[in-house]
């Protein structure tokens, strides 16, 4: 057996997306670099000059507290790979503006999957009673090469999850995950490059796809769940494409995942796309619909989730920020002012 | 009395600010003696996150390591509480800054040490 399953179930208590106001037409990009056209998607999130991560994880941090009613956290885990320092903790800082300091705070990093195992730790430490509730968070403010493929995509975002013992008040409870990951050198940065570099070739087949259809396969497997079973999936999206494509080979229809496909309007946020995703989904899910989510990070793995919506969710309609309002409060930019704002621009 | 450096943080990021126990009255930022009735009697207190503009400018020329930022709205926001206090607004439209605009606190950078590298961090504003 490979299915990972607390003894007590732990639940979603509270949850809280971020996205930042700016956006940047994929046009934008191409009329720099291609000469015309556009990208894969429409526009990306951008961070302002004074958002980084941590402010970023402290705003949906703020929301998820709010909606879990919850003042007291035992753990806070940030996964990211846009730390703000490359040594001293993100989660401290987003601790302490939490009001937290009696708890367990890492930073983790796993490329674009670093949010979901912070949701996988918490759960943990939740199920075997260490804790009551934790904070798990996945943000990002990526960055591409100026003119590189990814440019098109990378963007700033992502949400957060207070995690604790299953009750009443629950939202959903996080019924079991799998994890799958191997060696793979698709996407890397190495220490003091600016920019992360990546293998084109290696991002479809033997990374994505791969590992997304080992750790959904093996959730089924194990559940007997099948894709009819869910009312939604969110799967990581690197762009508008790949979502699509793995979620027809594992025998989901374009129903199941519009809800939370953010990537053609937001961009790829990283570590926080599948758990942004996941946020817009439950903005609008009903009590008894399953959800699944899988994640992806270069280097390379996935972690995937089966997660029931609860009657709790009813009681958080209303109290943060939905985040298709979000998406739509937003302002449009040109690239020389996202250059500047992204500190690609230097006096 | 010196203020110990996590204390002055919460004030920057979690808005602490002070309330009188004789009279009620709150303020921001932290006080030793009640602005109102003079009490010595204080105590912590976490401030609203909301509130809305009293009056504001727009700063062209701001001071020393700002400049990258300009122009900016500062603002004299009234938290839902009554307390007033100084801030620079974000993510904000020239349409949507005005008296009475309802306002949220975020946590932005303040700024960064050119030496140094260190990241300050601090509250600002925005319209909602
Ligand atoms: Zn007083």
């Amino acid at each position: 057996m490979y299915l990972m399953q607390s003894k007590e179930r732990a639940a979603i208590q509270g949850y809280g997306a971020y996205v930042p106001y700016y956006r940047l037409p994929t046009t934008e990009i191409a009329k720099v670099w291609k000469g015309g056209g556009s990208g894969p998607n429409v526009e990306k999130a951008v961070a302002a000059m004074d958002e980084d991560t941590v402010t970023m994880a402290i705003e949906a941090g703020r929301y998820a507290m709010k909606m879990a009613g919850t003042e007291r956290l035992g753990a806070v885990f940030v996964g990211t790979e846009s730390k703000p320092y490359a040594v001293k903790p993100t989660s401290t800082i987003v601790a302490q503006a939490l009001g937290q300091h009696h708890t367990l705070a890492a930073d983790l990093e796993f490329a674009c999957k670093a949010g979901t195992e912070a949701m996988q730790i918490v759960t943990g430490l939740v199920g075997s009673g260490m804790i009551e509730a934790g904070l798990a968070i996945g943000m990002d403010t990526a960055q591409g090469r100026p003119g590189d493929d990814l440019e098109y995509t990378a963007a700033s975002g992502g949400a957060a999850y207070v995690i604790g013992r299953k009750d009443k008040k629950s939202a959903a409870v996080i019924d079991c995950s799998t994890s799958f990951v191997s060696d793979t050198g698709d996407f890397w940065r190495r220490a003091h490059e600016r920019y992360p570099r990546h293998l084109s070739r290696f991002t479809g087949e033997p990374a994505y796809f791969h590992h997304i259809e080992n750790s959904v396969n093996t959730l089924f497997k194990e559940t007997g769940h099948k894709p009819s079973d869910f009312k939604y999936a969110v799967f990581h999206q690197p762009n508008p494409r790949f979502p699509v494509e793995v979620a027809t080979r594992l025998g989901f229809t374009m129903e199941q995942i519009k809800t939370g496909l953010l990537n053609p309007l937001i961009g790829n946020t990283y570590a926080g796309s599948s758990p942004i995703g996941l946020a817009a989904v439950l903005d609008e899910a009903s009590p008894g619909d399953k959800i699944l989510l899988a994640s992806f990070g270069s280097g390379a793995g996935s972690d995937a989730f089966c997660i029931e919506v609860l009657d709790g969710i009813a009681a958080t309609r209303g109290v943060n920020p939905t985040v298709k309002s979000m998406m739509e409060r937003s302002t449009r930019i040109d690239y020389s002012t996202y250059s500047k704002f992204r500190d690609k621009l230097h006096k | 009395m010196a203020i110990r450096h996590w204390r002055v943080k919460d004030r920057y990021y979690r808005l602490i600010g002070s309330r009188c126990t004789e009279c009620g009255a709150e303020c921001f930022p932290p006080v030793y003696r009640c602005r109102k009735c003079g009490s010595e009697k204080i105590e912590d207190r976490e401030m609203p996150q909301s509130g809305k503009i009293v009056t504001y400018t727009q700063l062209h020329e701001p001071l020393p390591g700002f400049e990258a930022q300009a122009p900016f709205y500062l603002a004299v926001v009234e938290l839902d509480n009554g307390a007033k206090m100084l801030t620079q607004l974000v993510d904000s439209t020239d349409e949507s800054v005005k008296t009475g605009a309802k306002v949220v606190a975020t946590v932005r950078r303040a700024r960064v040490d050119g030496d140094s590298g260190q990241i300050t961090y601090g509250y600002k504003f925005r319209v909602t």
